[in-house]
């Protein structure tokens, strides 16, 4: 009986989440074995399109420069929002606008974000170069057309837009850590910086893994952004994989081949998923 | 704790708030006893403002027929009304531009009007012929054309006379070649006041792609795919195509175009550019700038023929099951009736596609039309081919390679080539 009612509660959730999620998935499945395009199924084609993959230096490419953008954004994810966390949890009379002032981008969409950045950094006229140009500087960087310049942008955007929420989780954290160590260890006659690296940081550790895993996830998922703010550009270099499996799907007409790379970008962020945990059940065992 | 939850849940909430109010809806009362004919239409800005207004002028002119227009995100409007098609849930009848055709034919999505147009009086002939030509698919008219949408330039004429460039006929002074061309943007730069701009122009993306293809075509170049929907076939003129890539090019390395302009239409909108090259509908964009004068002119033809880029706006009539003839008789009807008043249209800045309305006096009396009215002749449009969308992209991304200075003409046609190729399963 009480069974009965708990499935009732998720009944709701559970149908939307059965439409809208798992039927897509197997569908998925089935289009990534077939040739297939917007109007309809064509024919069956077994892993012709797996093979296709393996040998498409487009899919490697944009792997690639999202793996880059993987490599380039985690880690200074994790130490920014930590910094942040850290400076938002001082009692100081700042407290409610720093927590507030690095959370609020996050609230923004993602064309928001994108058109102030462009608006900001585009060249001749753009805020950030006449600034540059102000203070003496001679140059006229292009931000957003230059193949260095706009991995650059594109990592700075996205910390600033995505640092609140990771900042909120560390913010939780820090402040589930008992008063009593810190009262403890000042008894012994520790100093702030031993707190910090005896107490805190260890304290930090498992909020931090949810951090890194949830960031690699989601920054495997990274296209809007980049859609909006360089197109993939300049000549495809900061092109990722989702926008390749959006341009294969929907404009090049190949459903098919589009869902069999979704399929490898799921099995990626599968086995890092399973990776992280293992790593951690081990370290808690 | 607590605090921060309810901080987190109060941004979340305005977040949503803020995402709910973006969404818009527009849905009209079909008045009693008329035929409702369901549009899509992906026109926005100054389109959106004189379609909505020749629909109405339409609705307004008759009673049996209420045509309810309904506005689709312009970057997904294929996308789509390729797919809503294909589960039978489309519209009566949609726009769409003549490179979309081929990809609507083959999947079937769309019907040949022929049948229709005779009962309704809808005469090919008063159509000028090569936007026809662009529409008509084993002799079937498929679509009816509305405009034709090309490439050209404007001239700024209080830039061009600070420098004695403009001739009193309002022409500008330069030799029709291609080094002329080049002569006369050099002379604007070296005698143009400080901070304004010579040539103003994107750096990247489906502009070049445009700018290219006009030079291409004025080469001689024709098409890059041909036309067969089985077999299609990669059939670029390659030595053109790179003559015409690096000629663009050298725009860039000569400092004629500034490298990487944010948007070069603001920036001959607020008088800092002397030339601009852009489609037609910034025409209605420029008009609406009042200290601005400036005249249109179609892209010099420097090279051997006649030739720019250019796309027409179609009106189409889904295949549906379940069709009502009524519906899909009175949609020809608004064909019909939308291209006779092809001048409102023009309003735009777009080449209405009857030769009897650019003909008509009322056009002829309208500033900054006539002038460029003579390309609807000769622009070449874009490969009729099923694999038109994706092919765009590809030109587009390989092009890029070459102003960003990362491959040569010769490297950036082979890479395209590979490209389309494996596109196209040539």
């Amino acid at each position: 009986m009480q069974d009965m009612k708990a499935f009732l509660f998720i009944l709701p959730f559970f149908v939307v989440y059965i439409i809208f999620t798992i039927f897509p998935v197997i569908k998925g499945l089935e289009m990534s074995l077939y040739d297939w395009n917007l109007v309809k199924k064509l024919e069956f084609v077994g892993l012709e399109n797996y093979q296709k993959m393996f040998g498409d230096p487009h899919f490697w490419r944009t792997l690639w420069n999202t793996t880059l953008f993987v490599i380039l954004t985690t880690p200074t994810m994790v130490l920014l929002s930590l910094g942040l966390a850290l400076l938002a949890n001082l009692n100081t009379r700042f407290k409610t606008i720093f927590r507030s002032s690095f959370f609020i981008p996050s609230i923004l969409s993602v064309s928001v974000i994108s058109f102030l950045v462009i608006f900001m950094l585009q060249p001749y006229n753009g805020f950030v170069n006449n600034f540059i140009q102000s203070i003496g500087i001679n140059m006229e960087p292009f931000w957003m057309d230059d193949k260095v310049l706009s991995w650059v942008t594109i990592v700075m955007v996205t910390l600033w837009w995505t640092v609140g929420f990771n900042m909120i989780l560390f913010l939780a954290g820090l402040q589930d850590i008992p008063e009593s160590l810190y009262e403890a260890s000042e008894i012994d006659g520790a100093t702030g910086w031993q707190m910090f690296k005896y107490i805190t940081l260890p304290q930090l550790v498992p909020i931090g893994r949810v951090i890194i895993l949830l960031q690699i996830l989601a920054s495997y998922k990274v296209f809007a952004q980049i859609l909006l703010i360089t197109d993939g550009g300049p000549g495809g270099a900061t092109r990722p994989l989702i926008q390749y499996i959006y341009e294969v799907g929907f404009t090049q007409n190949n459903l098919g081949y589009a869902a069999a790379m979704s399929y490898a970008l799921f099995f990626i962020l599968l086995i890092l998923s399973i990776v992280q945990l293992k790593n951690q059940k081990q370290e808690e065992g | 704790m607590k605090k921060v939850i309810i901080l987190l849940v109060g941004l979340i909430f305005t977040a949503i708030l803020l995402g709910a109010c973006s969404e818009n809806s527009s849905s009209s009362e079909v008045p009693e006893g008329a035929t409702e004919v369901v549009l899509w239409n992906p026109f926005s800005g100054g389109d959106g403002e004189f379609f909505n207004g020749l629909v109405e002028k339409f609705n307004g002119s008759q009673s049996d027929v209420f045509v309810n227009s309904i506005f689709q995100q312009n970057d997904e409007y294929y996308t789509k009304l390729i797919t809503s098609l294909s589960a039978g849930e489309g519209p009566d009848i949609a726009v769409a531009h003549t490179h979309v055709l081929s990809e609507l034919i083959s999947g079937d999505l769309i019907i040949e009007l022929d049948e229709f147009a005779a009962e309704e009086e809808l005469d090919w002939d008063e159509f000028n012929q090569n936007i026809l030509d662009a529409t008509v698919f084993d002799g079937n008219h498929y679509a009816t054309p509305m405009d034709t949408h090309a490439l050209i330039m404007f001239q700024n004429n209080e830039l061009l006379r600070e420098v004695n460039l403009l001739n009193d006929d309002g022409s500008i002074k330069m030799e029709n070649t291609p080094e002329g061309f080049i002569e006369f943007l050099t002379k604007l730069k070296e005698e143009l006041p400080d901070g304004k701009i010579p040539f103003a122009f994107g750096s990247k993306g489906g502009g070049l792609y445009w700018l290219w293809w006009s030079y291409y075509s004025q080469l001689g170049g024709e098409s890059m795919v041909s036309e067969d929907p089985d077999n299609p076939e990669y059939v670029l003129d390659l030595e053109k195509a790179i003559e015409a890539a690096n000629y663009v090019k050298s725009f860039y390395d000569n400092e004629l175009i500034p490298l990487n302009l944010a948007s070069p239409t603001s920036d001959f909108e607020s008088g800092n550019a002397a030339i601009v090259s852009t489609g037609v509908w910034d025409t209605g964009l420029f008009e609406k700038s009042e200290n601005l004068d400036f005249s249109p002119l179609p892209i010099p033809n420097v090279f051997e023929q006649n030739g720019t880029w250019g796309s027409s706006h179609t009106l189409v009539l889904p295949t549906s099951q379940n069709a009502d003839e009524e519906v899909q008789k009175a949609a020809v009807q608004f064909m019909d009736f939308i291209t006779d008043n092809g001048v409102d249209w023009a309003e735009a800045g777009h080449i209405p596609a009857k030769t009897t309305v650019v003909e008509s006096e009322e056009f002829k009396n309208m500033p900054n039309r006539t002038e460029y009215a003579e390309v609807a002749d000769y622009v070449n449009f874009i490969d009729r081919t099923t694999y038109a969308r994706g092919l765009e992209d590809i030109v587009a991304r390989n092009l890029d390679k070459l102003w960003s200075g990362e491959a040569t003409a010769e490297k950036a046609f082979s890479d395209l080539e590979t490209e389309v190729k494996e596109l196209i399963n040539d």
